[in-house]
């Protein structure tokens, strides 16, 4: 397939541009994509490589024609779940190897993603536990991410009214629906619909469908008023007429195989999904290798003048100009470049007259969930069930109408049955020999598993810093973590594992192991938070349109605007809000606003 | 989902007997890590493991004993690979004590007994030889399960291919 050649664009640093953007994922993309819609000439910053992701992700290459059956080369570790609660960040300090990695480089052919995910030895960060995942290369973690693709609605915009809990988005799901619909067909998504006021549905292309396993739990969940739908996915299933880069799904099965990604982009990627298209409208600049470290700020009016961007290979500065600042280079970076930001007019940090750069953090937590065995399906021909780019997804049924829990908010399961390429029962069913070959083989098809996903809540003091001390390998101060887990998040936590095993035993599946545990903050990859939305400039930093409350020609379009987690995983919201600002960005500076 | 297992989370046995390399390899590529002797036990646990049978080859049709010398030979940390050539060894030691001769020496039934033995704790390994069946039947059970044989003979494996239609039921 063809993919716009290796280049890096000559910045014009003399010209100003109609908007500059920092970050080339899910946020990046979008803004890229809409503003270069509106005829304004864009420049797109990546602090990464541009990559020729096809020739990395290499979706199916079998596991025995490569050396290390897709691991990693021997110089390079990833962390496990583990070392992020035994030892303390920064994790890869006094590491033998060369190169450490995230736990998302851990397990699955990890060889694949080796050039996509940082490497922790150049970008350091302290404080308390936390598994931070990042991807620095054009498209960021949308090259691997895992492809849930939900709504919020009123239900979590509007979670504070209803609980009391917080503070409610200054949007709600009217203002947000015509957008989410605009990122449907134009990135496609594929799902069933359910009609259900919490999980509005999409306009969903053709879904995945359900194996026994999961038709039993469906149908079990029925009669409980719960709901197990097929898993909605950023995939596009049915094609997109007007994307040349990108394919329909034919259920190859290689996204869960590896660490994610899909080399003929059926899965959204921002690069093939928004960003390639945006360069052919001839108004978009991209410069990859540039990390952004400050942005610039004219001291007149206190406006937002560009960027100041580092080569990340030469080390070299260079300043860009632009009429509008739109940062998304990820929640916690975003937060971190603001803090960058001071000058004598912003002394704590561009945005932030607030003093919520950086606090009311907020993101998903995980751990519980349950692993079952469906015993009718023992011995029955395997099915190709890694065919299809997801499985299922149990939406949220606590503190809906009924709030008797001891806890507030609520939680969703993503969960899947049957084979895989790997059986992985080849490394719990004891014993050897053929009677242990032959049980592997029997059960592999047979077990169901679903692990939770819930929210948690936004709070004030859970927020990041900068480091007074520690930089990264660009000189650039890192961020200091202050993030723990509290009440509301342990009791919820402990209702997941229950209310998983009750959901498995009513369907008449054999639980064989419920955990209750939380893993590491961080570890949903889902951060949110840090620059939050809102209609007070004492409480938030951005408006409805995330633009800054104190310089308005600054935007924030990542996850860092989100008030509250909500349960539901965050992209296809990220990129909904995204266009919606844009939109309202462009106009304003139509008119002169901004 | 992990389906695979982490690099190292391969690794560890220890040597012993002398006896000729099995015939798997071409006298241009003997072991890189393991001494013939060490490769023989090594490729003998691997098919006790998981044996030929009716339905598939085994692993050392798959070449199980191979992957695993290959892996050892550039691990990053020479602690696994001493921690292979020792749990070797204690294979060895735990065949003179029960039946008066190293593993290879002894007679499949023998071998079957030793190999019992170091799987009688599985799930609660506490003796270094328990500890050591549980690294050599991760490694087995991984590098079988993503050979040629494993997948496309054993597990009959038909996807990792270009589908038109997703399988499973479509909900209603």
């Amino acid at each position: 397939m063809f993919l716009p050649a290796d280049k890096t664009d000559e910045v014009d640093l003399q010209k100003t541009y109609d908007a500059i953007i920092v970050g080339s994922g899910a946020g990046g993309g979008m803004a890229a994509h809409v503003l270069t819609s509106h005829g304004m000439q864009v420049l797109l910053l990546e602090a990464g490589k541009k990559l020729d992701i096809n020739k990395e992700l290499k979706s199916m290459e079998w596991p025995y024609d490569h050396p290390r059956r897709g691991d990693m080369p021997p110089d390079s570790h990833a962390l496990s779940g583990r070392e992020y609660t035994i030892r303390k960040p920064p994790y890869a300090k006094g590491s033998p190897y060369k190169h450490v990695y995230s736990y998302v480089e851990d397990g699955t052919g990890s060889d694949y993603a080796k050039n996509i995910v940082v490497d922790e030895k150049d970008n350091p960060y302290t404080g308390t536990d936390y598994a931070w995942v990042r991807a620095r290369c054009l498209g960021g973690k949308t090259n691997i991410w895992g492809r849930l693709a939900l709504r919020l609605s009123d239900y979590d915009f509007k979670a504070a009214s209803r609980d009391g809990y917080g503070e409610d988005w200054p949007i709600s799901y009217a203002d947000i629906s015509p957008y989410y619909d605009k990122v449907d067909l134009y990135l496609g998504i594929s799902g069933h619909k359910e009609n259900l006021p919490y999980l509005p549905d999409s306009l969903f292309q053709r879904a995945v469908r359900l194996n026994p396993a999961e038709v039993k739990l469906r149908e079990s969940l029925g009669k409980m008023g719960r709901v197990l739908t097929p898993y909605r996915a950023g995939v596009t299933t049915d094609g997109l007429k007007h994307n040349k880069y990108r394919v329909h799904c034919y259920g190859r099965g290689a996204c869960d195989r590896r660490v994610g990604g899909c080399d003929i982009h059926a899965a959204f990627d921002s690069p093939t999904g928004l960003i390639y298209p945006a360069l052919e409208t001839g108004n978009l600049t991209l410069r990859t290798n540039a990390t952004v470290n400050e942005v610039t700020v004219d001291k007149d009016t206190g406006k937002a003048s560009g960027v100041s961007f580092i080569d990340t290979d030469t080390g070299q500065t260079y300043a860009a100009k632009g009429r509008a600042v739109l940062l998304a280079a990820s929640t916690l970076e975003s937060a971190r470049l603001m803090l960058l930001s001071k000058s004598s007019l912003y002394p704590n940090g561009i945005g932030n007259s607030s003093g919520h750069v950086g606090h009311n953090f907020c993101e998903h937590l995980m751990g519980p969930g349950v692993n079952g065995l469906d015993k009718e399906m023992v011995g029955k021909p395997r099915t190709l069930d890694d065919g299809r780019p997801g499985s299922f997804y149990l939406a949220r049924f606590r503190n809906l109408e009924d709030r008797s829990q001891k806890f507030i908010r609520g939680y969703g399961f993503e969960g899947g049955s049957g084979t895989g390429m790997f059986p992985d029962n080849a490394f719990g069913t004891p014993g050897f020999g053929s009677a242990y070959k032959k049980t592997v083989r029997d059960y592999a098809g047979a077990f169901i598993g679903m692990g939770g996903f819930g929210e948690v809540l936004p709070r004030f003091d859970n927020f990041v810093e900068l480091d007074p001390e520690v930089k990264d390998r660009w000189g650039v101060p890192v961020l200091r973590f202050h993030i723990k887990f509290g009440d509301n998040e342990k009791k919820m936590a402990k209702d997941m594992a229950e209310s998983a095993r009750e959901m498995f035993e009513a369907a008449g599946i054999e639980v064989l192991s419920v955990n209750d545990d939380l893993l590491t903050e961080g570890y949903s990859i889902h951060e949110l938070g840090t620059s939050r939305m809102g209609s007070d400039p004492r409480k938030s930093v951005v408006n409805q349109f995330q633009q800054s409350h104190d310089v308005p020609n600054l935007l924030v379009v990542d996850g860092s605007t989100h008030v509250s987690a909500s349960c539901q995983n965050p992209t296809w919201t990220i990129m909904a809000l995204c266009w919606r600002s844009c939109d309202h960005l462009a106009e304003e500076l139509k008119k002169g606003n901004v | 989902m992990s389906y695979q297992i982490n690099r190292r989370d391969l690794i560890r046995i220890g040597a012993g007997a002398v006896l000729a390399a099995p015939a798997v390899f071409a006298a241009a590529d003997a072991p890189k890590f393991f001494t013939p002797a060490e490769f023989a036990i090594v490729d003998e646990l691997t098919e006790l493991i998981i044996p030929a049978d009716d339905h598939s080859p085994g692993a050392r049709a798959a070449l199980v004993a191979v992957y695993i010398d290959a892996r050892l030979a550039e691990a990053f940390e020479a602690k696994e690979r001493d921690d292979w050539r020792n749990g070797l060894q204690l294979v060895d030691e735990l065949s003179r004590k029960m039946h008066g001769h190293a593993f290879m020496e002894a007679s499949a039934d023998e071998r079957v007994q030793v190999l019992t033995r170091m799987a009688k704790n599985e799930m609660k390994p506490k003796a270094p030889e328990e500890e050591f069946f549980g690294e050599l039947k991760h490694a087995t059970a991984h590098g079988y399960y993503t050979s040629k044989i494993g997948i496309h003979q054993e597990m009959e494996y038909k996807g990792n291919v270009m589908l038109e239609e997703f399988v499973g039921w479509e909900v209603k």
